[in-house]
């Protein structure tokens, strides 16, 4: 009795009312205009034009000032699109080495920095000897950086191929160049490596790698019972950490409008050249 | 005898009675009293709200703006004054300083290849706002006559960056409606030779500065917060195993005992860390940016956080003094100036690639 009485001096309704039904309307697919901005492409073939999203450290006047800096180093040297797994060929002024010029092969596996701290990292296999070499991408002593290979991998870094067998990091020291047809995209390279037993530089199994054949059967129980526990699915849906580790796309859109016209140009250039490259290569040939 | 005795108990208990406290003080020493400078004005101001309509806002924003412009065209007070009228430069005498922000970090190279890392410093609206000769500048107050001290330094305050009006203290826009600008957000004071000394209005320019010339930054340090003795003063901590317990980022001994059992003032212990003034010495120009003013220093030592404020002077370092006489008393306005100054040490961006010839 005393429950339906405080029930009567309840102001919540007694029932649930249910919300009128709504038709469903037909919503237009969210489609940002900016989404098909063939600027904001970019971002992938020049990522270090972006600044770093840490906004304690972010000032326009200084970025900008960088962004210069950046285009009056690629006026005097190409800098080409490659990606983490292209095969590149650096070669770089050294007073120390023989004929002060020094070329080094090797497959970029890892490229990170923002601006004029931009930088990459190649690894060869020399003799048997695992060699990796960390180069400033705007650093005025490189004379020259040429893509052998165009392709990307499976995954973001490569650092797994110090723990594979050496023959994944092996390229000859005076690999060609392959030359792609103009206008196709960039292929991607499903090559997935075997891995050599433990002991490992790091633990692979808990990174999710894609590029790994063998990983499962060096792994014990432990290993896959502690893979499990430290994964972290849910970090995907974590719109706040995507926003904090990325430049808005209305901020983008300004950095790329202001260096597009200049970047255009560049590339321009550069095909001018590879078509003066194609067509002189023969001659060569023939001496 | 009955009230007899009553009258000696109530001595007695009168005697008893605590009529006033002692409170123990050291007699010769008193708090510093906090003495502003005799030109300072409270800047900061309870912002109301005014209920203006949105033309009285407008209006408000035009005059601003109309300010700005008619402070943008005045013609610098330096303009008309040529060369061989200034004082000329001896090794003695004290320039005035900048106000500069931090703008933030990056790297350059130099023309061996070395990578160098580099300080960003924009200079913005800075200009001189009213000078003190030596002879009136008295900036302690004292009620005992002091002895008659000979100063030999004016006092120069310089302003930067403009800010909106309505946000500061009457008082405060007093200051700078003087010389007829608008008040700025900061305020510094300089201390320079008379012979140094420049008319109000002056604006002052990166270039005031040489590129190679070595200068002192003086900043406030990040601040820190409160911490412990391990991130403050570099303890070790204690060991993390070995059964101990509820010890391992403590200091451990604070002291000894007998003779010395207190803890003895300036002992290293947990506290507010950073926050503090600190001054960068002899730190080398390496390129000036003349269209935005901007000043590329050398190293990352200059303390504080990127958009941190700090004040530039002529280095005091002996050895890294100005061998040559710098623009005296400052840099005057000029059309022609290159658009940006390298220190010879340092590889422009826009020059060809580097190579080493071989010998």
């Amino acid at each position: 009795m005393i429950f339906l009485e405080f029930r009567a001096l309840s102001t919540l309704p007694e029932r649930v009312e249910e919300p009128p039904q709504e038709e469903p309307k037909e919503v237009p697919q969210r489609r940002g205009p900016k989404s098909t901005n063939p600027i904001l492409e970019h971002r992938h073939i020049y990522p270090e034009f972006l600044p770093d999203p840490n906004p304690k450290w972010r000032n326009s006047l200084r970025e900008k000032m960088e962004r210069a800096d950046m285009l009056k180093r690629r006026q005097q040297i190409d800098i080409p699109e490659f990606y983490v797994g292209s095969i590149l060929a650096v070669t770089i002024a050294d007073p120390h080495a023989q004929g002060k010029t020094n070329k080094f092969v090797g497959i970029c596996i890892e490229r990170k920095g923002c601006g004029l701290r931009a930088e990459f990292t190649l690894r060869n296999v020399v003799d048997h000897q695992g060699l990796e070499v960390r180069y400033d991408l705007y650093d005025p002593t490189i004379d020259k950086i040429q893509v052998l290979r165009l392709e990307k991998r499976l995954d973001d870094k490569l650092f797994y191929l110090r723990d594979a067998l050496p023959e994944y990091s092996t390229f000859p020291l005076d690999m060609d160049p392959e030359i792609l047809p103009e206008g196709t995209p960039v292929p991607v390279n499903p090559l997935k490596v075997k891995l050599k037993p433990k002991p490992w530089l790091e633990r692979w199994e808990r990174q999710e790698l894609k590029g790994i054949a063998n990983i499962e059967q060096y792994l014990t129980t432990t290993n896959r019972l502690n893979r499990k526990l430290r994964q972290t699915p849910w970090e995907k849906f974590d719109l706040m950490k995507q926003y904090r580790k990325t430049i808005p796309m209305e901020e983008q859109s300004d950095i790329w409008s202001e260096v597009n016209n200049q970047l255009q140009q560049l590339q321009m250039a550069r095909k001018k050249m590879a078509r003066k490259r194609t067509f002189t290569a023969p001659k060569t040939q023939l001496g | 005898m009955s009230t007899n005795n009553l009258k000696l108990l109530c001595t007695k208990f009168n005697n008893l009675k605590i009529n006033y406290v002692i409170t123990r003080t050291a007699s010769n020493w008193k708090p510093p009293k906090y003495r502003p400078p005799y030109w300072y004005m409270p800047k900061e101001r309870v912002l109301t709200e005014d209920n203006l309509t949105q033309d009285n806002r407008m209006f408000i924003k035009e005059i601003i703006q109309d300010k700005l412009q008619a402070q943008a065209a005045m013609e610098s007070p330096l303009e008309n004054i040529s060369q061989t009228e200034t004082m000329q430069w001896t090794p003695g005498k004290k320039r005035v300083g900048l106000i500069a922000r931090k703008i933030g970090n990056y790297p350059m190279w130099d023309k061996d290849g070395k990578k160098v890392l580099t300080t960003l410093l924009q200079v913005i609206d800075n200009h001189v706002i009213k000078y003190i000769p030596p002879e009136n500048f008295k900036p302690m107050i004292h009620k005992v006559k002091q002895p008659q001290e000979h100063r030999r330094l004016g006092c120069m305050l310089v302003g930067a960056e403009n800010i909106d009006p309505s946000t500061v203290t009457k008082d405060y826009c007093g200051l700078f409606n003087s010389v007829g600008m608008l008040p700025k957000r900061h305020l510094c004071r300089f201390m320079v030779s008379p012979e140094a000394a420049l008319p109000t209005g002056t604006p002052l320019y990166a270039t005031h500065f040489r590129v190679g010339d070595h200068i002192d930054v003086r900043a406030k340090t990040i601040d820190r917060g409160f911490q412990g003795v391990m991130k403050r003063w570099g303890f070790k901590g204690m060991p993390a195993s070995h059964g101990v317990t509820k010890t391992h980022r403590r200091p451990g001994n604070i002291g000894a005992g007998g003779e010395k059992a207190r803890v003895w003032p300036g002992t290293k212990m947990p506290g507010n860390m950073g926050n503090r003034w600190r001054i960068t010495r002899g730190v080398k120009i390496l390129r000036i940016n003349t269209k935005h003013n901007i000043i590329w220093t050398l190293g990352v030592a200059i303390p504080g956080e990127t958009g941190a404020m700090c004040y530039l002077f002529d280095t005091v370092l002996p050895l890294k003094k100005h061998k040559t006489s710098p623009p005296f008393p400052t840099q005057p306005p000029l059309d022609n100036l290159p658009l940006e100054y390298y220190d010879d040490s340092i590889h422009e961006f826009e020059s060809p690639t580097i190579s080493f010839e071989e010998i």
